[in-house]
This record gives structure tokens, sequence and C-alpha cells, in this order.
């Protein structure tokens, strides 16, 4: 109980200061949500009470707002963030089969995170760089003409990286 | 920098600017559009200001949005001379450096060669350039998007100067309407009527709002205008809101856009500091704000009710539209929404005038409009043509082709929305009212270029699982109908499907366009028909033959390895996650079709193209 | 479904003339179409239309073709405004395959709503040809969710995910804290998906989600008078949330108005009838009876409730875990002939356990056991009853119980308790199992008489009872003049016997208005004016409150009419300056002179 309360204490602090510049005018709720969920990584429940509070949306509007838009995970998400690009250019260049091969060969899962924390997969629709599809973005980053065997290659690397920065952690 | 206090001063700074940037500097115009981004752009950029320093050469660099010709990036244009650079790695930038901007010479392997090998340095003779005609995209490439001095020196906001001083609002709403402008987001509605219900709507407030939700998978005018040329799509803004009568704009990103996002906002700062936004815009008597709202990622979004409700901080569900948005629209007051290309193209017809801009394109469609070529084809990219051009001219003049040369199948038109159109309807012109006759639409232009390894079954699946996921889930016969016809066509696509099941699918495609509350489920059935319509044929091929013509049906199709072609490498072998391929090296391979997957990484990685499925 | 509304016009909306179905209508412009349809009688269908709420239009059933200004195209009724010259078919065959199809989804998905099933079958739909899922009972209207934040503002329903994943829930679905239990959801709820259930005293909706007291309107029963709903502000939304305020909106009589308070009403009045009343008496502390600890054991009050027509059985007879009784004890003289309560014999107990006895025998035909101390049918007819009720196999057991207990060391069949009781006339005591004990419990004098009493300066007798002037000659007066009692407040006494004192104190007092004048007494007392000093002692001593203060002349003045001459002002008042009327100084020196005059002789 204690734990949670100083959380909530926490979160509250640190949304205090970082949302000074909002009016608290209900027309910003999506963005000041989208800022809770670029500094998380995804939107606590505290951090949920707080705008709700600060703004004064009814918790029913809130929830169906964050299930409502895609943008929002209400679970943390991984360390490497893995965006598949399914926009129709990018689905006849046969994107759906580096989804499979994500799954099959690599265990991850679309919209979930895998069981060690280090990848969330999420399939976006057009992220505009059409020409180059198909498009993984990797934390941010838009990596083109992706096929089955540069993904395989980009996941072990990741996972590598990660294994070594741990074993030099202990 | 003061605020401007007259349209006088404005043209008094655009004339020191064109002087000042007269220079004999050579400009190095970047590409960095997000399909350069991808390629890497960012890199030559450094290397290029590194070289630069290096060799203690003053040059402009540019780096603007996208230029278009995405297939060949990333780009480098060179002014004055033109010339164009393609497939620009870092390790190319010093002879770039050295030839073209130190000297006057042109490095003949890294310009465009048409395919009969023939070097083309010039970007204007280039094909892909040559046949399209550039209205609203024009300044794009000129234009560093964070820089306003950039777009003023090419004379923008010159509009908004001529239209604040010499016009009234109801002379502008005329002047639109006899421009014949049509809404670029996709319904066509015109754009001049709408804004004189806005002007003669009642309420306390008015709004003017600029749709930037390009939810369509395979479309970014709109992302590319924005992250290329923002001031554009301001001053249209501003000219509506005079004429409307509003004093309060929002623009509406969506959240995969961050970029478009920043350079809005940067856009918005620098036209507040020249006094072209706020109070007393230009030394008259016209205020306007604008705010940005970035969305939460929800197609639905893009319609018009949706895009309200979410801009007021709710959830983005449509509602009846029997009462108007510009009666009553974002907070119940009157609302003109328009989307990022009408807006900036609301400048170029004020600047060329009404008489000069109908000349282009043809009876009830007139200026052009911006499309994103994308798919199988050869030059993928951004363009702009006449609205009428023909879809042939688009795919083959301007796309070059299909790629591999491989056989066109369809081209889709209107994004999820839109129909399928077959190699026949090619002559077909592209406009508003051909496209919706020949059950497709414009919508906001996105085209997508299909060849013979496409399923047209497949795609229209594609296309109502994407709409499933993206309805809103308000009115049933969106939230099930879509799931329905989704699941007939899953049916058909592992060869289960019966010829009722066609009539079944045609009968939910009418009830849910008839029925759905919005224009996402109105439209939803249209790719199933407009396939229903052209492609009967490749449906029967799944349902009766067990056969998947596109090779993509996975329970259709099984792999297999040409006797001729394999070399015995093993590449596949390796990549096999299944072990079902088999072979000595350098010995023809084998699949064992009990063990295999299907999911065709042996194919995308053979070298001799020995795989084939079928 | 198709309850008619009654469209009225604003004075200023101009009205328009259309057409549904072949039919010319006219209606004010922008009138939502269904409104129109249904008080002209065309039916059209509705799942997700409800008249207090906005219009959401998203079931899609009231679709109908509307021609406009030469375009035809599908609206929905519930939400489209009508306006001049348009056509509308409510039932053309596009109209009745959409709906048809519409139908044939739902029912893949909902097959066993009933609501659905009957509207199918209605369309004739009967072959699903989609891929069936379980039944499920929501059909997403958004009723429950619109009515929780739209109309009642409480903020605990919403929707979820969006797309064929859409529900209905609550934040985080887990049990919400901002629901305040009206129910509301619940009316609302085409298809019954949101329960109403009892739990721990409050009710629940939907399983798991915690609620408040149910409506808020009552009629307390059914015999109440006068029969008034009230409206409890606990539970009442518009009293927590603003929202609401349906009951005043369909009130026909505008007769609901959420200011209107408690308020404290003077009334002058010349005679005042004390009918307060009685308390039952509180079985909980007789600890061996196991009232409040056994569900099966009830007082007599409790029982009457239970077997009136309109408590909450509807009259039937049932144990708390609803079953019919198979055996019940009733208990005489609980709080009365108790040395350790209350000593006096509460009168009806004996006739109301009787008129029990017949009514569970005749209602149930379980064993009735009688335990008394004496049967005391003193009234007319009364000893008749008895003997109906002796010969209908009912069983009387002379003798007191001295437990009721749910222990036994043989065990005890499920539900049933035990009465332990000495059964005098036969010797021997006996152990009898029960589904249910009524405690015949006694009449006490109403909470509040004490207050009363000082209030009105009456008197009440050594049980607590108000007093009577005489128990003959002024049964229905007290001794303060104009305050009469009847019924309870007077003493014990049944339902006859109620009504003849309150005639007999209704006469008294019309006695007095048809008079209309008041007969003093004659010996009353006076003050005298030159010699009182305007000390107030008198206004504390007088019982009947009939002295009071001329401030102006700064002395006491004592009212004739409230008088009684009782002296004790006479005797209190430390000047002297008060007379008695017939007891003066002269009169009483001449009386004791009279006295003594013999004693001297």
């Amino acid at each position: 109980m204690l734990q949670v309360e100083m959380n909530k204490k926490k979160v509250d602090a640190e949304l205090d200061e970082m949302l000074a510049g909002y009016e608290r005018d209900r027309t910003e709720v999506i963005m000041v949500l989208q800022d809770i969920q670029d500094k998380y990584n995804w939107l606590p429940q505290e951090a949920l009470t707080y705008v709700a509070k600060n703004w004064q949306i009814p918790m029913t509007d809130m929830y169906h707002i964050v299930t409502f838009y895609k943008a929002f995970s209400l679970k943390p998400r991984g360390k490497h963030i893995l965006q598949l690009c399914l926009g129709t250019a990018c689905h006849v260049r046969e994107a759906p089969f580096i989804l499979d091969a994500l799954e099959r060969d690599h265990g991850i899962k679309n919209r979930e995170t895998t069981d060690d924390g280090l990848f969330t997969l999420e399939t976006v629709n057009c992220v505009g760089a059409c020409a180059q599809g198909p498009i993984l973005i990797i934390d941010g980053q838009m990596r083109g003409n992706m096929t089955q065997t540069k993904v395989g290659g980009i996941i072990r690397k990741l996972r590598k990286a990660h294994k070594e920065e741990v074993a030099e952690n202990e | 920098m003061n605020k401007f206090a007259s349209a006088e001063e404005l043209t008094r700074y655009q004339g020191e600017l064109k002087r000042k940037t007269n220079g004999a500097l050579k400009t190095i115009s970047l590409c960095g559009g997000t399909g350069c981004k991808a390629c890497g752009c960012n890199e030559i950029h450094t290397k290029l200001v590194e070289e630069l320093n290096l060799r203690e050469i003053r040059a402009d660099i540019k780096v603007t949005g996208c230029q278009g010709f995405c297939e060949m990036a990333p780009l480098i244009v060179i002014r004055p001379d033109d010339t164009l650079y393609i497939q620009v790695k870092p390790r190319d930038i010093p002879e770039i450096v050295e030839k073209s901007i130190a000297g006057n010479e042109i490095v003949d392997r890294l310009v465009y060669h048409d395919s009969d090998g023939k070097p083309i340095p010039k970007e204007s003779d280039v094909p892909f350039y040559k046949a399209q005609l550039r209205l609203v995209s024009k300044k794009t490439p000129y234009i560093d998007p964070m820089e306003i001095d950039d777009y003023i020196a090419l004379g923008g906001y010159s509009a908004l100067a001529k239209v604040l001083t010499s016009m009234s609002p109801e002379e502008v709403i005329s002047e639109v309407k006899k421009s014949g402008l049509r809404g670029r987001g996709g319904g066509g509605f015109p754009t001049g009527r709408k804004w004189e219900s806005c002007r003669k709507a009642e309420g306390e407030r008015k709004f003017v709002i600029c749709n930037a939700d390009e939810g369509d998978p395979g479309a970014f005018m709109d992302c590319a205008l924005l992250e290329g040329n923002p001031h554009q799509v301001l001053e249209g803004m501003l000219i509506g809101a005079y004429a409307i009568g509003s004093s309060e704009g929002f623009i509406y990103v969506r959240h995969e856009y961050p970029r478009a996002v920043q350079t809005f906002s940067n856009a918005l700062f620098q036209a507040g500091e020249y006094g072209l936004l706020g109070k007393n815009i230009l030394g008259t008597d016209f205020s306007f704000e604008v705010a940005i709202n970035r969305g939460g990622g929800a197609f639905v979004c893009g319609e018009s009710t949706a895009l309200m409700a979410s801009l007021e901080g709710r959830v983005g569900e449509p509602r009846a539209k029997y009462i108007h948005t510009v009666e009553h629209g974002l907070f119940n007051l009157p609302s003109n929404l328009n989307n990022v290309e009408t807006w900036a193209t609301v400048p170029a017809i004020i600047d060329m005038g009404v008489e000069e801009f109908t000349k282009i394109g043809n009876e009830k469609n007139k200026g052009t409009k911006m499309f994103s070529l994308v798919g199988k084809i050869k030059n993928t990219g951004l363009i702009e043509v006449p609205l009428g051009a023909t879809l042939r001219q688009v795919v083959f003049d301007i796309g070059g082709g299909i790629a591999k040369e491989k056989a066109f199948k369809a081209i889709q038109t209107g994004g999820p929305s839109g129909g399928l159109l077959p190699e026949g309807m090619l002559d077909l012109p592209v406009d508003f009212d051909k496209l919706w006759e020949a059950g497709s639409m414009m919508g906001s232009g996105g085209m997508i270029v299909m060849d013979e390894d496409n399923c047209v079954v497949n795609i229209s699946r594609y296309f109502l699982n994407f709409l499933k996921d993206e309805s809103c889930g308000k009115c049933l016969p969106c939230r099930e109908g879509i799931r329905y016809m989704m699941e007939i066509l899953e049916k058909i696509e592992k060869g289960e499907g019966t010829m009722e099941d066609l009539e079944t699918l045609e009968e939910i495609a009418h009830t849910v366009a008839d029925t759905s509350i919005c224009g996402l489920g109105k439209s939803a059935p249209n790719p199933v028909l407009s396939s229903l319509t052209y492609f009967k044929d490749e449906y029967i091929a799944h349902i009766k033959d067990k056969k998947c013509p596109g090779g993509i049906c996975k329970a259709l199709i099984n792999y297999y390895i040409l006797e001729d072609k394999c070399n015995g490498c093993g590449v596949c072998a390796k990549v096999c996650t299944m072990n079902a391929i088999t072979g000595k090296k350098d010995q023809v391979h084998r699949i064992d079709l009990d063990l295999c997957e299907k999911c065709g990484a042996c194919l995308e990685s053979c070298p001799t193209e020995a795989i084939v499925r079928r | 479904m198709n309850e008619k509304t009654e469209i009225i016009a604003e004075p200023d909306v101009k009205m328009v003339t259309f057409t549904i179905d072949g039919k010319e209508v006219t209606a004010p412009d922008r009138t939502f179409l269904i409104k129109v349809a249904r008080e002209h009688n065309i039916e059209i269908p509705t799942l997700c239309y409800n008249e207090h709420l906005e219009p959401y239009g998203v079931c899609r059933m009231c679709i109908v073709e509307v021609t406009r200004n030469g375009r035809r195209r599908i609206v929905t009724a519930c939400n489209y405004p009508v306006t001049e010259g348009i056509v509308v078919e409510t039932r053309n065959e596009r109209i009745i395959n959409n709906r048809k199809l519409l139908l044939e989804m739902m029912m893949a998905r909902h097959s066993e709503v009933e609501v659905i099933r009957n509207l199918a079958k209605e369309y004739g739909v009967d072959t699903i040809r989609f891929k069936e899922q379980p039944s499920e009972e929501c059909i997403l209207c958004g009723l429950c969710v619109r009515v929780c934040n739209d109309l009642v503002g409480a903020h605990a329903l919403c929707f979820a995910q969006r797309g064929p994943e859409r529900y209905v829930t609550t934040p985080y679905d887990v049990e919400s804290d901002t629901c305040i239990g009206c129910g509301a959801c619940y009316h609302v709820c085409p298809t019954n998906h949101i329960k109403m259930e009892q739990m721990d005293g409050l009710s629940v909706v939907y399983g798991d989600v915690s609620l408040g007291p149910d409506k808020p309107i009552h009629i307390d029963f059914m015999q109440a008078v006068p029969a008034t709903p009230w409206i409890d502000q606990k539970s009442c939304i518009h009293f927590q949330t603003d929202g609401c305020g349906i009951c005043s909106e369909v009130c026909p009589t505008d007769a609901i108005h959420y200011d209107m308070k408690d308020e404290i009403v003077e009334v002058e009045a010349g005679n005042i009838i004390v009918t307060s009343g009685f308390k039952g008496f509180d079985p909980s502390p007789m600890y061996q009876f196991g009232y409040g600890r056994l569900p099966q054991v009830m007082t007599s009050i409790e029982f009457e409730k239970l077997s009136n027509a309109g408590g909450s059985t509807g009259g039937k007879l049932l144990t708390p875990d609803g079953r019919t009784p198979e055996a019940v004890a009733i208990v005489h003289c609980i709080g009365s002939r108790d040395k350790n309560y209350n000593e006096y014999c509460s009168r009806i107990c004996c006739m109301q356990s009787l008129k029990f006895s017949h009514l569970i025998r005749e209602k149930t035909g379980a064993e009735v056991y009688q335990c008394y101390i004496d049967m005391r049918c003193f009234g007319k007819g009364y000893e008749e009853f008895y003997s109906r009720v002796l010969s209908e196999d009912v069983h009387f057991i002379r003798g007191k119980v001295s437990e009721v207990t749910d222990f036994s060391p043989d065990g005890l069949p499920e539900g049933k308790v035990l009465i332990k009781v000495e059964d005098t006339l036969l010797g021997i005591v006996r152990e009898i199992p029960v589904d249910m004990v009524i405690l015949s419990v006694g009449i006490e004098p109403q909470v509040g008489a004490q207050d009363l009493k000082q209030k009105l300066r009456i008197s009440v007798s050594p049980d607590s009872f108000f007093l009577e002037r005489h128990p003959k000659l002024a049964p229905v007066a007290t001794a303060t003049e104009g305050v009469f009692i009847a019924g309870c407040a007077q003493g014990p006494k049944d339902i006859p016997d109620t009504v003849a004192q309150a005639n007999a104190a209704a006469a008294a007092v019309l006695q007095a208005i048809a008079q209309g004048e008041v007969m003093l007494e004659p010996i009353t007392a006076e003050v005298m004016e030159e010699q009182c000093t305007g000390c107030e002692t008198c206004l504390s001593v007088c019982p009947y409150e009939a002295i009071t203060k001329d401030e102006e002349k700064g002395i006491a003045v004592i009212n004739d009419a409230l008088c009684k001459g009782c002296g004790t002002c006479v005797a209190a008042c430390p000047s002297g300056a008060i007379k008695q009327w017939g007891f003066d100084r002269e009169q009483i020196i001449a009386e004791i002179d009279a006295v003594l005059a013999d004693i001297a002789v």
C-alpha cells in the first residue's frame, strides 16, 4: 500500500512539472496523454487518474479514450519498440510475411511484449515512406526494404547486445 | 525582426530576400523527406557539411521536404545547374562536392539513366518529373521548411496580402467558387460552397480546421506538404479564415507524423514573429490563431465529425451528419474543415488567378492533385498531375511501368475505401466523378499499383482487416458487417469458399454501404464490390479451381525449386526455419512440402530466383 | 417499445408538412422523425433509442428511406430532423432487406437475446449465414453508458476498445467507485444484460459492482395513507449528481419539485387530539428468542408486512431462504405481562395471533403452534373466532417459550429452528422444530410521547400512556382544556376500540366548536396589578402556561381560558399579588373562622 502511495506522489510531482505548460482544457487531453506515454513508455493508472482529476474528465471518458486510440498502451512496453508498417504499399510488398516471421522465428507477437521485456511489437498503418516498403521502425529509427532475413539479423543483434549489457552489469 | 505592419512591408521584405538569394552561391538541395530519411539522408547531410568545411567551400545547403522521387532516394539537386543525383551514398559526397560544387562538372554515374542507359542529368528532364504538373508542391524542393524566409522569397504570403488588402471575404469566396476547387480529402465537395455555408452559418465563434489525419495507408501527400512547405498550408488557412470570418483555427495531425508537427509548430511560431499570424495581421483588422492537435491514432478520425470529437478531447466517433458541421461542428459551432492539400491549393489559386487555374484539369475537375504512387511500380514517389490525366499516364509515363518486368494487374485508388481497377480501366481519367462511376474513389490520393504476384482476394481481405481494426465500433453494420465480409474472404483464401458466399458477400456489402453512420462504413465495401466487378474470375479461381493466381494465399500454393535454375548454394536450406529444404552442396535442393510453412523466406533469399510459388 | 410521445411545439417553431408511408403529416420543423412516426402510430423498430436520451443512431434498426430535393437516401429515423416536403418510406423493400440483414448479423452474435429473436422472427430471419458465436447478451446499444454519463452523471460505465472489440465496462474493468447504485442502466438495458441483485444489503449490478439502495421513489406500503410517493434523497440520482430528473419530466401534474424541503408548519388551533399511536416492543434484548440473530425469528408487525399483498413477497408466506414454511410458532406476550419489561397486557396480541394462525393455515397449511399464557378474547365475536381457529387444527400450548435456538444435539433440518416450551397443561417440556417464529410483541407508547407530554402539559399514567381526565366521565379529555387523546396513545387497544375512541374525541372537539365559546373555570386566579412587581415567579410555576408577562406594564397576566384554578401561583407569589376567585383572603379567613368556630365553642 505504502509503495503505491509513494509512487502516486512521485508520479503527481513529475507530471505537475512536465505538464505545467498546458492550460488544462479538455481539447489537450490526447496530447497530454501522448506526452505522458512518451515519458513512461506506457500509461500508468496513476497518470490517468492525475489527468482525469486535473483536466476534470470523468474516468469513464479517459478509459474509453486510452483504449480507443492506438497510440496508447495501458501495459508497460518493452525496451525496444518494433513498429512494422502494414500500410497498403508495405502489404503488397509482403510485409505480412515479416510479421509471421517475427512470431514464428523470434517469438515476438503483434501487440505484445516479449516475456524478457525486451521487445514490443506493434503494427502501424503507413508511416509515409511507401517507396522503401516494407518498413520496420526500431525505437524510432526507420529501416526500409525489410525482408525476413534482414529482420532476423536485427533481432539477433539486439538480443546479443542486451545479453552483453546484462553480463556487464553483473 | 519586427512584425509587418502592412502588406507593403511584406512586399519590400520579399524584394530584399530575392536580391540576397540571387547571389553566386550554389544551392545544394538535399531531400529530407521520410523516404530519404529511411535511406540515410542524415548521414549524407553530415558528410556534406564536413566536406564543405574541409574544403572551405561556401554553398547553401537546404534540407527540403519530400521532393517526390522516393524510389531513387536519397536525392540531391544542385542548383542553379539543376543537376539531380540519385541514390547518393555518403562515400559519393566528396566527388560531388569536388566536381559539381567546386566545379561545374557532372558526376555521370550518379545521375538518372533512362531505360536505354542514357544519362539525364537535369532534374526537369527526368521523365518522372517531366510528365508531372507541379502546382501545389512546386515550392517544396526550393524550401527549407524550417525557414519562413525561403517561402517568402518565393512569393509566399503575397496571396494573403492580396486578399487582405484588396478583396472582401465575399470576393474571396466567389474566387474560390469560380476556381471550381473541390475538397482534396477525397469527398470532392466544392470548397467555395462549403466556405459560403460556413460564412452564412450563425455562431458566436467559427472555426477553421485543417485535416492532417492522413490515415490512408499508402498515402503521404499531406505529410509531405506539412513537412515540406508548412507555410503554404498556413497561408491557405489564413485566407480561408478571412473569407469565412473565423479567428480560431485548428490543425489535427496524426501522431505518426511527429516531424510534420515539428515543422508546422515552427511555421506557426515564425509566422507569429512576422505578424502573419495573431492579432491584426499585416496591420489589418483580421486576426487569427492556430492550435496544433496531435491525433491519437485512429483512421476514423479523418472523418469530419469524428475529427471534431477528437479535437474536443473525446473519443473519435462519428455522428450522423444530417445537420452539417459548417453549421454545428466543433463545440457545436460553425466549423469549416478542409484537408491539407486543399488549404495548400488556395494560395496557388489566388497567386495565379482563377483564369489560369481553371485552364488546368477538365470540366468539373479543376487544378492538380497530388498522389503517392506506390506498390509494384518502377518509380515510386510523390507526384502531382492535372486532374483528368489518365491512369495510364500516371502508371507508365510517370511511374515507368511495373517493376521487375512483371505484368500489371490492378491499381488501387482512394485508400482502403477505394476500389481496385483493372488494366482495362487504365485510360480512365483521374477525376472525382470518373473514379466514383468506376466504383472507386479519389480518396486522399493514394495509388497502389499491383502486379501479377498480388492476389485480389488477399488485397480485399487486407483492406477489410484494416477497416475492421479501424472501425470505431459504434454502429452495427460497420462493426459486424466488415468482420463477416472478412470472414468470408478468409474462407475463400483458404479455398473453402462457395459461390453462394460471393452472393452473401455482395449482400452484406450493400447493407454496410447503405446503413453505416459515416463514410468509413459507407465506403468500406468498395474494395470488395469493385474487385467482384472487375476480378470475379480471380475469386472463382480460388473457389472452383482452388488456385490463387497471385500465389499469395498460403493454403492454395506451394513452393518449388526449379531444377534448371538451382545452383545448390544452400542459402535456402539455411534460412528455412522448418528444415524443410534439403540438398547437398552444389546439387539441386528440394522442398519437403509436408514440412514447408510457406513463409517464403527461401524465395526471398534465393540468389538465382530458382524458387517459385504456384 | 412503441411508447407514444407527445410532441409539443414551441410557439415560434414553424410547422412543416411531409409524407410518411403515403400519409401526409404535420410536425414542428426539425423534429426527429421517430417522434412524428410514433405520434402517428407508424411502427419503426428501435434498439438504441430512448426518448429521454439524445438519439445515438447506432442500432440502425430505425432506418427509413427519405427523398428530399429529389435525392433518395437511407437515414435513421431516431435522429433525422424532418423538413418541409420530404417523402419518408419506412417499410419499402430496400429498408426491409437491410433490416433483415442487420438482424441476421445480430442473430449471429446474440442468438439467445429475446428482443433480437423476436425482431428476427418478425422479419422472417431464420437462417444465419455467418459464423455463429456464443450468444452475448450485450448488443452495444449504449443505452446504459449514455444514461449513466449523460443523464445520471455518475460516470460509472463506459465503452472500451473499438471495432468488433468494443465492449461496455467500468474503467479498468473493476468495481466502480463512482457508481451510485441508481439502477438506471439496469432499467434501460433492453436485453437484461445488466442485472440488479441484492447483496449485503446493497443492490448490485451485474454481479460485482456495488450499488446503493434501490429505487429512490417509494410509496411505503400499499395501504399507506396518504399514498403519496416520496423521494429518498440518499439514493436519488438528482440529489447526488444533479442529473436525471426523469420523474419530474414524466409527471403529468408537475407534482415533483426537487427544491421542496421539510418545513415546520404553524397552525393555529383551538383543540388538539393526540393520536400519536404506539410502537411495537423491540424484542432484541430478549436474547433467548434469537430475534435479530436467527433469520427465522420475526415480530408480529414484520409478519403482518410479509402477509400483506403489498409486501415484498406479494403476500406469499415464505421463509427467509424462500421456502413455504412447514411449521410456524407464535409466541405470545413478548414484552407484555412481564415484570422485566411491561407489566400491562397489550390486549391486541391474542386476537392478532389467532388471525395469523388462521392466515397461515389457509395460505400454507403449515402446522401452527400457539404458545400462550392465557387467551384473552374479550370483544364481540372474538371468542367465536377463537373457537373457529381451535377447530382449524392449530396447536395451543399453554406455557411460556424459554428459548428459540438453531442448535440441537440431534441436529436440525436445513433452515429450521427449535423452540423450547413448557406445556403447563401436560406438564412436560416440548422441543418443536419450526421454520418460522413469530414473536407477538406488545404495544408501547410512541417514541416522543414524553416530549409531547411536556409540550401539551398533559399527564401520563404509570404505564407511560397518556392519562385521560377521568376514566369514565371524561375518557378522551385530558387535564388540559382543549387537548384530547384517542387510540393507542391512551393505552393498548385494537382497531374497533381505536375508531370508537377517535370518534368520541372528534365529537368532543366538535362540541366545543359548536358551542362557539369556552366555559371558563369559575375559580380562576387573578393578578392584582398594583401589587405585582413583575418578578415572574408565577410564570415558572404555572403548570398550564396560563400566565404571561405584559412587558409594557411590567406585570403578570393570567389567561382565564387556560387557568385551571389550581392556586399554585397564588401560593407562590412573594408579594401576594395573585388572588383566586372564591378563595380570597377574607373568604379563606371566613372559612377558617367557620371551621374554628366549633372548636372555639
